[in-house]
């Protein structure tokens, strides 16, 4: 303990609100005992910490907006009026992309929004790439080798024979992506 | 002014070599008047599949080196009129050839001929833009598997960039009972992928391996399935309207046969 911070008085900041009032009580006199500290204040964070990684993280670090609906009113779109084929990446990070064409296996898509796929998607789409955890896949037939929305991926586990109607991957509830009939926004 | 066209697939071993010895023997045998050449430097076999093997004096190399006439260089098919073979050298490699060099020598020969076939390696690389570099037109050869699909889809995105076009496919190996049983896609699985034009679609025929062997193409023995199949994409090429063949009637039979033979 560096001694010239004896007498001085602190802000603790929890992250968690898990401690109860006693154990707020037993610490601030400890501290007082201890290192001489005055416990000022206790601040709880209102919003629970990151949640725990439940689909498999990739391994770079995005900063997560946790924001749950973020506007997209100012948020440019792109529209690519081709297939994307093996080999071919399309990469928006300003907003969403919208393919009016296929995704092919070996084909990429990236956005920082959305990504919407008027026809079938068989490669890879990796939406809400800056960390959007809010950002979903939209696909008219949904066969994909590999979905990534935020920093949550999506294997083998997708990939699927195409079931002849629209559909929809977003993060749901368990922090996992799921995939579901897509009937409107 | 004839056209130039580019035999390509990227994957190897789909079929590309077959393809140009047989629509050009075919192309042929319906009047035009055709110069086949093999860009595979270095791994050349154009020339055998012909049965034009021996016959090989210069090759495009000498051409290009200046060593000889573009026009000594072709060798001339005696089996039919207008077939003219121009061979890759096997000594040199992909890199010793630039693809300026290669639409050069397409430029001249589409002065003298009404098609010019280009039978491009496999890959993506070198070899591929000095086949293509001189090319109008493609044809892409695929085998109805995933992976020669993929590879296909690639290879049509590098052309498209070319803006090479039209961009024609070619399905070989073609399997009616495998499709029959499920274990092959079918000519729609295929074009709903690729999303080009079908301009034939050619049927698995033990005939070629052994046509391959011997030197002779196969159209030259017409009646195979294989054969029939080359001859109505040449005659697609030179723009008549032929309905493509439906290989998967057959199957539908082979499907009833199946559901009566198969073991319960
Ligand atoms: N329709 C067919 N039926 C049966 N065998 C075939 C058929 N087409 C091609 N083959 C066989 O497949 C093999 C490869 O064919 P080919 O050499 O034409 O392919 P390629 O694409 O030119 O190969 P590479 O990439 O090495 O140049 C040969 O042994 C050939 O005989
Ligand atoms: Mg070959």
């Amino acid at each position: 303990m560096n001694r010239s911070l004896a007498g001085a008085s602190v802000q603790i900041d929890l992250k968690s609100p898990t401690l109860k009032e006693a154990e707020i009580e037993l610490l601030s006199s400890k501290l007082q005992e201890t290192y001489d500290l005055t416990v000022r204040g206790v601040e709880v964070a209102d919003e629970p910490a990151a949640p725990p990684i439940a689909a498999a993280p990739t391994t770079h670090v995005i900063s997560q907006t946790t924001d749950p609906r973020p506007s997209r009113d100012n948020e440019p779109s792109r529209i690519v009026p081709h297939t994307i084929r093996s080999g071919q990446t399309e990469e928006f990070p300003q907003g969403s992309l919208i393919i009016y064409g296929d995704v092919n296996s070996g084909g990429e898509v990236r956005a920082g929004g959305d990504i919407v796929v008027l026809g079938t998607l068989r490669g890879s789409a990796y939406a809400g790439m800056n960390g959007r955890l809010s950002a979903v896949i939209i696909a008219m037939d949904f066969a994909p080798l590999q979905l990534q929305i935020g920093n949550y991926v999506n294997r083998s586990s997708v990939s699927q024979a195409p079931r002849g109607y629209p559909e929809i991957a977003r993060i749901g509830a368990e922090n996992v992506i799921i995939v579901e009939k897509f009937v409107k926004f | 002014m004839g056209r130039v066209i580019v035999v390509t697939s990227g994957k190897g071993g789909v079929g590309k070599t077959t393809s140009t010895a047989n629509l050009g023997t075919a192309l042929a045998l319906l009047d035009k008047t055709v110069a086949v050449v093999d860009a595979d430097v270095g791994l050349r076999n154009l020339d055998i599949v012909m049965g034009l093997e021996s016959r090989i004096v210069y090759t495009s190399m000498d051409v290009i080196e200046k060593q000889c006439e573009l026009s000594k260089a072709l060798v001339r098919d005696r089996r039919v009129d207008g077939l003219m073979l121009l061979a890759a050298s096997q000594k040199n490699n992909k890199d010793d050839i630039q693809p300026e060099q290669m639409k050069a020598i397409c430029d001249k020969l589409r002065t003298t001929h009404d098609f010019v076939l280009i039978d491009s390696p496999a890959g993506i690389e070198r070899g591929f833009s000095n086949a293509s570099a001189g090319a109008d037109e493609a044809i892409v050869v695929t085998t109805p598997d995933v992976s020669a699909i993929r590879d296909a889809d690639r290879i049509i995105g590098l052309l498209q960039n070319a803006r090479i076009e039209p961009i024609n496919l070619v399905i070989n190996r073609f399997s009616p009972q495998l499709v029959g049983n499920g274990s092959m896609m079918d000519q729609d699985d295929v074009l709903d992928i690729l999303n080009i034009e079908l301009i034939g679609v050619v049927p698995e025929d033990s005939g070629v391996i052994n046509s391959t062997n011997r030197g002779i193409p196969l159209v030259y023995e017409d009646g195979s399935p294989g054969a029939q199949a080359y001859m109505r994409i040449a005659r697609r090429l030179t723009g008549q309207r032929i309905p493509i063949h439906n290989f998967e009637q057959k199957g539908l039979l082979n499907n009833i046969v199946n559901w009566f033979t198969r073991k319960r």
